[in-house]
C-alpha cells in the first residue's frame, strides 16, 4: 500500500509553521504531510522542536506563521477543542485521566451524546471500541488501579472514541515495559490498518525503524530529512542527521528493543573498557568536544540504544588516553590511604564499610507493590544504579532511606547507623545527600530565593545557636552558583525562574557542600537538555571518589553510563544485582525490568550486591 | 425485678422524647441540609467556598425581606437563593477570574455576608413575616409514628427529601454531571475533552450558592418566621463539615445531616424533661457536635473521598 | 481570557502593591458608601464621616492605639499561622480562652506578692490561649482535621465557656444584675499610659494633664508587649534558623519534610505561639480596659487579626500599619454608628469588603497581564523541562 498511498493526498498537511518562544526558535518554516492510513516518525532530539509542532497541530499552541491544511483546506485551531472537531487528538506523556473515575466514565467524558447515562450502555460501548482495535481494558475499572499502559490504553481509547482522523503520540513508550510497547505497536499498526493517520514523536531509534512506514528528521526546529519505509539509511546515518553531527554508530544486526536488548552484538561485550574502544570506529570519533559537554550528544538521546551506552563508554575510556582503571581524579588520593585499589571501572574491592547497607527490607503500601525482601548495599566508590519502570517501588525505597517512610520490617542503615537514629541526629556535613526526582516540588521553594532555596539542606551548616549566619549563606550560595554555572546567577531571583537544569544544577550543588558520604539521586537528569545533563553526570562521577552513590533512573543508558553496579527492580523486588561488567547479565535488563526473569531466589544476607569478579 | 423496672420506668420518658426529637431534627436538619448539599455540588466542581455562613445570612436575609413586604414565602425564596447565588458568583469572580486564593476569599465572603445582612436586616429586628404552612401528605402521614414526624411538615421539607436523589442523578446520571465531577478532580483532563472546566466550575459555583441560599431562606422563612441578629449562628460551617462527614455523596450527607439534627434536637428534649444541663453546654452542642462530626470523619484517612483538585485554581484563559 | 493571559511574576513587586492596596481601599470605601446610601444615609457623607471620625482627630490616636494593641498581637500569631498554610482563624476563641485564664489566676491567687502578679497572669493568659490553640493543632496534625472549621468551632466554644463561668461561679455577686466578674486587684490592673489621676496628684497641672491625655486616651502600657513581640517576632523571622524552617514549610511543605524539617512540630508550634499571643492580647484588654472579666470582652478582634494577618503576609510593619488602618476604621464605624444609628455589624462588611477587594486585587500583584500570543517579557521560561 505504501507506495501508492503516499503518493495521495495528505489528510493534513502543515504548511510553513514557525514558532517562537522570546529568543527560542522552536520551529522554524516547517512543512510536513500528514497521510491515512501510515504511521510517520518524528525523530528529533529533545529541544528539537517535536512537542511544540505537535502542540501546534493539537491546538494547544497558535503558530506565530503558516497554517495548517485540512484535506486541502486551510484551517485554524484557537484551542484543543477546534483540533478535537477536527479529527486531532493527541497521547500525552502525562495522562490526562481522573484516577477516581471508571474507564468508561474518562473515555466518554466530552463524548456523551445524551444527556443522561447509563453506566452499562457506556462500558459495552468501551468495551466494544477496545475490542476493535486490540486495545484490551475493563471498561469498568477505575484508573486509579490501572498499571501505566492501561492508562495510555485509555487514553488512545479516549481519541478514537471523537473519531480522531490523526492520533498523534508522545514518547508514549517512556512510560511502558517492552512488553506494553510492544503491545501498543501491535495497536498503532491496527489503528493505521483501519485508516487511521498516526504520528509518532520519539528519538529512540529502533522504535521509530520497527514502527513507522515514515521518517521525519527535526533538528533545531526544521525538518532536515525525510524518509520513506523503503529508503531509510541505516539507524547510523539517522542518528548522524538527527543529530547534526558525523558520528558513526556500529549499528547491531538488527535494532534491538531499547529495553530488551538481546541481541546486542557481542563485540562490545568485551569487559575491559579501555579496549573496548571498537575496531573501525577510531578514525570516525570526533575529537574530544570541550569541556562541559565531552560526550553530549549522547545525552540529548540518553535512550538511544544500548550499543550508543556502551559505546559511549568506550569513547570516555578512550578520551581520557589511559584506561580508567587509573582514574585521574583529584579525591584519588583518598581513595589509596583507604586501601582501596581500583581495578578497572567501578571495579572496587573497597574494605570500606558500606555507607548505605539494606538488608530484608519490606514495605506495604496502599495501592502499590510496596516492597519485598529488599536487600543491597553501596559502598564508597560505588555507583549502584537501580533501574526499572516508574512505579516498581523505587519511589517507597528512596523515601525509607531519606527517612521520609518507615519499612515494615528489615534493616536500614546508613554510614553504619540506623536509618531513624540516623535522620533524626543527621551531621550536617558527610551525611546524606539527597536529589530528588520531583525538583520543583520536594527539592525547592519556587516563591523562594536561591539562597533561601540553597539553606534548605544545608541550613544547619550556616547556624550556630539557632542563629542564622545569612551573609555566609549568601556568598557560599553565589560561590555554588557560578561553581556549577547556574542561570541566571543572581541569589537573589526566585527559585521559580529558574529553569528546570538550572534548578537542578543548584540542587545538585546544594547537596554536594554538606560532602555528603551517601548520596541518593533519583532520576537526576530527567527532562533536562544535553548540557545539564552531562554537568550533573560529571558531578555525580566525581561525587563518587567521595561518597556512595544510589542512583535511581528509570533510564537505562544513564545507568549503563554512570553505574558501577545495576539492580533491576521489578513489583517491589531486585530481580537482580549485577556488575555493569557482567555482559551476560546486562543484556538481560530488558527482560528483568518487564518481569520476564523472576527475582533471584538466593539469600543476600549481608553481603547485599555482591562484586562478582567476572568483570576482571 | 423491681429495679429492672423502674429503671424502664427512668428511661422511658427518655425513650418517649425520642419521637418528637426526631420530628425536631427535621424541621433544624433542613436548612443544614440544603447548605450542606450546595456545598457539596460546588465542591464536587473543585471548588471550595467556605463562605456558606455568609451566603446562608444574606439568603435569609434576601428570603425574609421579599416575604415581609410581598408576602409570597415562594417569591422569598427564590430571592433568597438568586441572593446566594449572587454571593457565590463573587466567590467565583474572585477565584476563578482574580486567581484569589478560594480560602480567603470564602472567609472573606463569610465575614462580609453576615455583616452586610446584619448590618442591613437591622430595621427587621424581631419582625415576623408569613412563613411556609405545613400540609400533611395523605397516606403517607397516616404512618404510625414515623407519618407525623416526616410527612406532616412543609413544601421545603419535602423538597428536601427529594433533593438529594435529584443531585444524586445530576451528578452520577447526566453528562452535566460527569463533565462536573470531573472537573473537581481534574480540569486539565476536562478541557482536553473538550469541555470547559472554567464553565462547569462556574455551574457548580451558581447551583451551590443558590443550594445554600434556599437552605438559609428556610431559616428565616419555615424555621424561625422572624429576623434576628446572627440568625444563621454557625450552621453554615457545619455544612462545611458535614461535607467532609459525607465523603462528598449526596447519600450521605442527608444521613450526617438528620444524625446531626437528632442528637442536638435530642439532648435539648432531654434537657428540657429535667435533666440539669447547663444552658451554656446546651448552646455549645452544636459546636461541639461538629467538631465530633470533623472529627469521626477525620478517622477514616485524610480528605477521602475529596475531589482531587479541591480548592486549587487553575489559570484563566489558555 | 480571551485574547489575554496571566504570567506569573518571578520577582515581587513593591511599590505596585501599594498602589493595589489604596485602590482596594478605595473601592471598599465606596461599596460602603453604597450600602449607607441603601439604608437611606448620605453615603459620601457618612464614609467621609467614618474617616474623620476614625482619623482626623488627636484623640482618635489613643483609641487606634487602645484597639491596635489586641489586633497586632493577635495578628502577629495568626500571621505565623498562614505563612505555614495553616489556617487558623480562631484567634477570637484563643483570645478568650486567654483571658479566662488570666482571669482564673487573679481570681484564684490573691496572696500573692503583688510584683508576681501581673507575670503570672500574663503568663496564665499565654498558656491557656496557647493550649487551646494547640488543641486545633494537634487535631489537624494528628488526626488531619480541618483546622479552619476546628479552629472556629473552637472559637464559637470559647465564647460559649466563657458565658458559662459569667453566668455561673465567676459572677460577681456585689454587681447588682449584671454578668460580670468581680474587679481585679490593682497589682493585675495594667496602667494607661497617660495616666491623669496619678500625674494630677503628683502636680501636673489640668491643663497639660487633658492635652496628654488627648493623645493617648486609654491606651495602656499593653503597648510594650507589642513592641516586644513584634521585635521577637522579627529576630525569628530575620535570623533565626527556626524562622527559617517556618519561612521553607511555609512556601513548600514537601519540600521542607523532603529536607529533614518536621513540618507538625513547626505546626504545633507556631499554633502555641498564636495562642499565645492572643491570649495575651485578651487578657491585656480586659485588665487595662475592663479591670474585670465582661462578657463584652469579645470584640470579634480575632477576626479582625485574620483581615490584617492576610492583608500583611507577615510583614511586620505592614501588620502594624494595617492594625493601625483596620484599628481607625474600627473606630470610624463605631462613630457612625453613633451618629447615623446602624448596626455594629458594619465594620465587619467593612473589612469583609477590604479582604476581598485586596484579594481581587492580588491579581496584578502576583501575574502580569498581557495580550495573548505576543511573546512573553520574561523569556525565562523558554524551553524548561520539557520544553520542545
Amino acid at each position: 500500500m505504501s507506495a501508492d498511498a503516499c503518493k495521495g493526498k495528505p489528510l493534513i498537511r502543515l504548511e510553513g509553521i514557525s514558532k517562537h518562544f522570546g529568543k527560542v526558535r522552536a520551529n522554524h518554516d516547517i512543512t510536513l504531510d500528514i497521510r491515512a492510513g501510515r504511521i510517520k516518525a518524528l525523530l528529533g532530539e529533545n529541544g528539537a522542536g517535536k512537542s511544540t509542532l505537535m502542540s501546534v497541530l493539537a491546538g494547544r499552541l497558535q503558530p506565530d506563521a503558516g497554517r495548517i491544511l485540512l484535506g486541502g483546506n486551510p484551517v485554524f485551531f484557537r484551542s484543543p477543542r477546534d483540533a478535537h472537531q477536527a479529527g486531532i487528538g493527541m497521547v500525552y506523556q502525562h495522562f490526562m485521566l481522573i484516577d477516581s473515575m471508571s474507564v468508561a466514565d474518562n473515555v466518554l467524558l466530552g463524548q456523551e451524546k445524551s444527556l443522561t447515562l447509563n453506566p452499562r450502555d457506556m462500558q459495552r460501548r468501551v468495551a466494544e471500541l477496545a475490542r476493535r482495535y486490540g486495545l484490551d481494558v475493563d471498561p469498568a475499572a477505575k484508573i486509579g488501579t490501572l498499571s501505566m499502559g492501561e492508562r495510555q490504553r485509555v487514553e488512545i481509547l479516549k481519541l478514537l472514541c471523537r473519531e480522531s482522523r490523526l492520533l498523534i503520540f508522545d514518547e508514549p513508550t517512556a512510560v511502558l515495559t517492552p512488553g506494553e510497547a510492544r503491545r501498543l505497536f501491535v495497536s498503532m499498526r491496527s489503528m493505521a490498518e483501519q485508516g487511521k493517520a498516526i504520528v509518532f514523536i520519539s528519538h529512540k531509534l529502533p522504535e521509530v525503524l520497527e514502527i513507522s512506514d515514515e521518517i521525519s528528521i527535526l533538528r533545531r526546529g526544521e525538518v532536515v530529512d525525510g524518509f520513506e519505509r523503503a529508503n531509510v539509511p541505516g539507524e547510523a546515518e539517522l542518528a548522524r542527521r538527527m543529530l547534526g553531527r558525523d558520528l558513526s554508530l556500529n549499528s547491531g544486526p538488527e535494532a534491538a528493543h531499547v529495553a530488551a536488548p538481546a541481541n546486542a552484538p557481542a563485540s562490545i561485550s568485551r569487559a575491559d573498557p579501555a579496549e573496548a574502544v571498537l575496531p573501525g570506529l577510531e578514525e570516525e570519533i570526533p575529537p574530544p568536544v570541550p569541556e562541559p559537554r565531552p560526550m553530549g550528544w549522547l545525552g540529548t538521546d540518553r535512550q538511544l540504544s544500548l550499543e550508543a551506552a556502551i559505546y559511549n563508554r568506550s569513547q570516555r575510556a578512550g578520551e581520557n588516553g589511559q584506561p580508567e582503571a587509573e582514574p585521574a581524579v583529584p579525591g584519588d588520593g583518598n581513595l589509596n590511604i583507604e586501601g582501596v585499589k581500583r581495578r578497572g571501572r567501578g571495579k572496587l574491592v573497597a574494605e570500606t564499610e558500606p555507607v548505605l547497607a539494606l538488608a530484608g527490607v519490606n514495605c506495604r503500601v496502599p495501592d502499590s507493590a510496596g516492597l519485598t525482601d529488599i536487600a543491597l548495599s553501596v559502598a564508597k566508590g560505588q555507583i549502584l544504579a537501580i533501574l526499572g519502570v516508574a512505579g516498581n517501588g523505587q519511589k517507597e525505597l528512596v523515601e525509607i532511606i531519606c527517612g521520609l517512610r518507615r519499612a515494615d520490617s528489615g534493616r536500614v542503615s546508613i554510614l553504619g547507623r540506623d536509618v531513624r537514629e540516623f535522620h533524626a541526629n543527621q551531621p550536617s556535613r558527610g551525611g546524606l545527600g539527597y536529589i530528588p526526582e520531583d525538583r520543583r516540588g520536594s527539592a525547592a521553594c519556587p516563591d523562594l530565593n536561591l539562597v533561601d532555596n540553597f539553606l534548605l539542606t544545608t541550613r544547619k551548616l550556616f547556624s550556630r545557636w539557632g542563629i542564622m549566619d545569612y551573609k555566609r549563606a549568601r556568598q557560599v550560595t553565589r560561590r555554588v552558583i557560578s561553581e556549577h554555572n547556574v542561570q541566571p546567577d543572581d541569589s537573589k531571583v526566585l527559585a521559580r525562574a529558574l529553569s528546570g537544569g538550572n534548578l537542578q544544577k543548584l540542587i545538585v550543588g546544594r547537596e554536594l557542600v554538606r560532602n555528603p558520604r551517601c548520596i541518593v539521586a533519583e532520576n537526576p537528569t530527567q527532562g533536562l537538555d544535553v548540557a545539564a545533563t552531562e554537568e550533573v553526570w560529571q558531578r555525580l562521577r566525581v561525587a563518587r571518589e567521595t561518597s556512595g552513590v544510589l542512583l535511581v533512573t528509570g533510564d537505562l543508558n544513564e545507568g549503563l553510563t554512570l553505574a558501577d553496579y545495576l539492580a533491576v527492580m521489578y513489583r517491589g523486588r531486585i530481580v537482580d544485582i549485577f556488575s555493569i561488567h557482567n555482559q551476560a547479565k546486562v543484556e538481560q535488563i530488558g527482560l528483568m525490568m518487564a518481569g520476564a526473569i523472576a527475582a533471584r531466589q538466593d539469600a543476600y544476607g549481608g553481603q547485599g550486591c555482591a562484586p562478582d569478579p567476572a568483570g576482571d | 425485678m423491681e429495679v429492672e423496672k423502674t429503671f424502664i420506668e427512668l428511661l422511658l420518658p427518655y425513650i418517649l422524647a425520642l419521637a418528637p426529637a426526631l420530628a425536631a431534627a427535621v424541621s433544624t436538619g433542613t436548612p443544614i441540609l440544603f447548605a450542606t448539599l450546595g456545598e457539596l455540588v460546588t465542591e464536587r466542581g473543585g471548588v471550595l467556598n467556605l463562605g456558606v455562613e455568609g451566603m446562608m445570612m444574606v439568603g435569609s436575609l434576601a428570603a425574609f425581606v421579599i416575604c415581609y413586604h410581598t408576602g409570597s414565602p415562594w417569591f422569598g425564596l427564590l430571592c433568597g437563593g438568586a441572593a446566594a447565588m449572587a454571593m457565590s458568583a463573587l466567590h467565583g469572580l474572585v477565584c476563578m477570574v482574580f486567581q484569589g486564593s478560594q480560602v480567603v476569599s470564602g472567609l472573606a465572603l463569610t465575614i462580609f455576608g453576615v455583616g452586610v445582612a446584619n448590618y442591613l436586616g437591622t430595621p427587621y429586628i424581631q419582625q415576623k413575616a408569613e412563613g411556609f404552612t405545613t400540609f400533611s401528605i395523605p397516606l403517607l402521614s397516616s404512618i404510625p409514628l414515623l407519618g407525623r414526624v416526616f410527612f406532616q411538615q412543609d413544601a421545603m421539607v419535602y423538597l428536601s427529601y427529594l433533593l438529594p436523589f435529584l443531585l444524586w442523578f445530576l451528578l452520577r446520571r447526566t453528562r452535566f454531571g460527569l463533565a462536573l465531577r470531573a472537573s473537581g478532580e481534574n480540569p486539565e483532563a476536562v478541557r482536553a475533552a473538550g469541555i470547559s472546566p472554567f464553565k462547569m466550575r462556574w455551574a457548580s459555583i451558581l447551583l451551590g450558592g443558590f443550594l445554600v441560599g434556599l437552605g438559609g431562606a428556610y431559616l428565616a422563612l419555615a424555621f424561625m418566621r422572624m429576623w434576628a441578629d446572627n440568625l444563621v449562628a454557625g450552621r453554615g460551617w457545619i455544612a462545611v463539615a458535614l461535607v467532609i462527614f459525607a465523603f462528598w455523596r449526596p447519600g450521605r450527607a442527608v444521613l450526617g445531616v438528620y444524625l446531626f439534627a437528632g442528637v442536638t434536637a435530642y439532648l435539648f428534649r432531654v434537657q428540657a424533661l429535667g435533666v440539669p444541663i447547663p444552658s451554656s453546654i446546651m448552646a455549645m452542642l452544636p459546636y461541639v457536635m461538629t467538631l465530633l462530626v470533623l472529627f469521626v470523619s477525620s478517622l477514616r484517612g485524610k480528605g477521602s473521598g475529596a475531589p482531587a483538585d479541591l480548592g486549587n485554581n487553575f489559570k484563566v484563559g489558555d | 481570557m480571551n485574547g489575554w493571559q496571566l504570567i506569573r511574576r518571578t520577582e515581587p513587586r513593591e511599590w505596585g502593591s501599594v498602589a493595589v492596596f489604596a485602590t482596594a481601599f478605595a473601592v471598599s470605601l465606596a461599596i460602603c458608601a453604597l450600602l449607607l446610601q441603601v439604608q437611606g444615609h448620605n453615603g459620601a457623607g457618612g464614609v467621609w464621616l467614618l474617616l474623620k471620625g476614625g482619623f482626623g482627630h488627636v484623640y482618635s490616636y489613643g483609641e487606634i492605639l487602645l484597639k491596635a494593641i489586641p489586633i497586632f498581637l493577635c495578628s502577629l500569631g495568626v500571621a505565623l499561622c498562614f505563612r505555614l498554610q495553616v489556617w487558623n482563624i480562631g484567634a477570637e476563641g484563643q483570645y478568650v480562652i486567654g483571658t479566662l485564664g488570666g482571669c482564673w489566676f487573679v481570681l484564684n491567687f490573691p496572696g500573692l506578692p503583688a510584683w508576681l502578679v501581673l507575670p503570672g497572669t500574663l503568663a496564665a493568659a499565654m498558656l491557656s490561649g496557647g493550649i487551646w490553640a494547640g488543641l486545633a493543632a494537634l487535631l489537624r496534625q494528628r488526626w488531619g482535621m480541618n483546622e479552619i472549621i476546628s479552629t472556629l468551632m473552637l472559637n464559637y466554644i470559647g465564647i460559649e465557656i466563657l458565658n458559662h463561668l459569667i453566668y455561673g461561679s465567676w459572677r460577681d455577686p456585689a454587681a447588682m444584675n449584671q454578668a460580670v466578674g468581680p474587679y481585679f486587684p490593682p497589682a493585675a490592673v495594667i496602667g494607661r499610659i497617660w495616666d491623669s489621676d496619678f500625674w494630677l496628684k503628683h502636680g501636673v497641672s489640668e491643663g497639660t494633664a487633658d492635652f496628654f491625655f488627648q493623645f493617648f486616651g486609654r491606651a495602656h502600657w499593653g503597648v510594650l508587649s507589642c513592641i516586644l513581640a513584634g521585635l521577637l517576632c522579627s529576630f525569628l523571622l530575620r535570623k533565626s534558623r527556626l524562622g527559617y524552617e517556618i519561612t521553607a514549610a511555609g512556601s513548600n511543605p514537601r519540600a521542607a519534610r523532603t529536607a529533614g524539617i518536621s513540618y507538625n512540630r513547626l505546626v504545633i508550634l507556631v499554633m502555641f505561639l498564636c495562642g499565645a499571643l492572643a491570649g495575651l492580647a485578651g487578657f491585656q484588654e480586659c485588665s487595662a480596659n475592663l479591670e474585670r472579666l465582661e462578657p463584652n470582652i469579645v470584640m470579634g478582634y480575632g477576626y479582625t487579626a485574620v483581615v490584617v494577618a492576610w492583608l500583611a503576609r507577615l510583614r511586620i510593619m505592614r501588620i502594624a500599619l494595617f492594625t493601625l488602618v483596620l484599628a481607625g476604621l474600627r473606630f470610624g464605624v463605631e462613630n457612625i454608628e453613633q451618629d447615623l444609628q446602624i448596626s455594629h455589624a458594619f465594620a465587619n462588611t467593612l473589612e469583609g469588603i477590604i479582604l476581598i477587594t485586596v484579594l481581587a486585587g492580588q491579581l496584578f500583584n502576583d501575574y502580569k497581564i498581557s495580550r495573548k500570543g505576543r511573546p512573553a517579557a520574561s523569556g525565562a521560561t523558554g524551553g524548561e523541562e520539557r520544553g520542545s
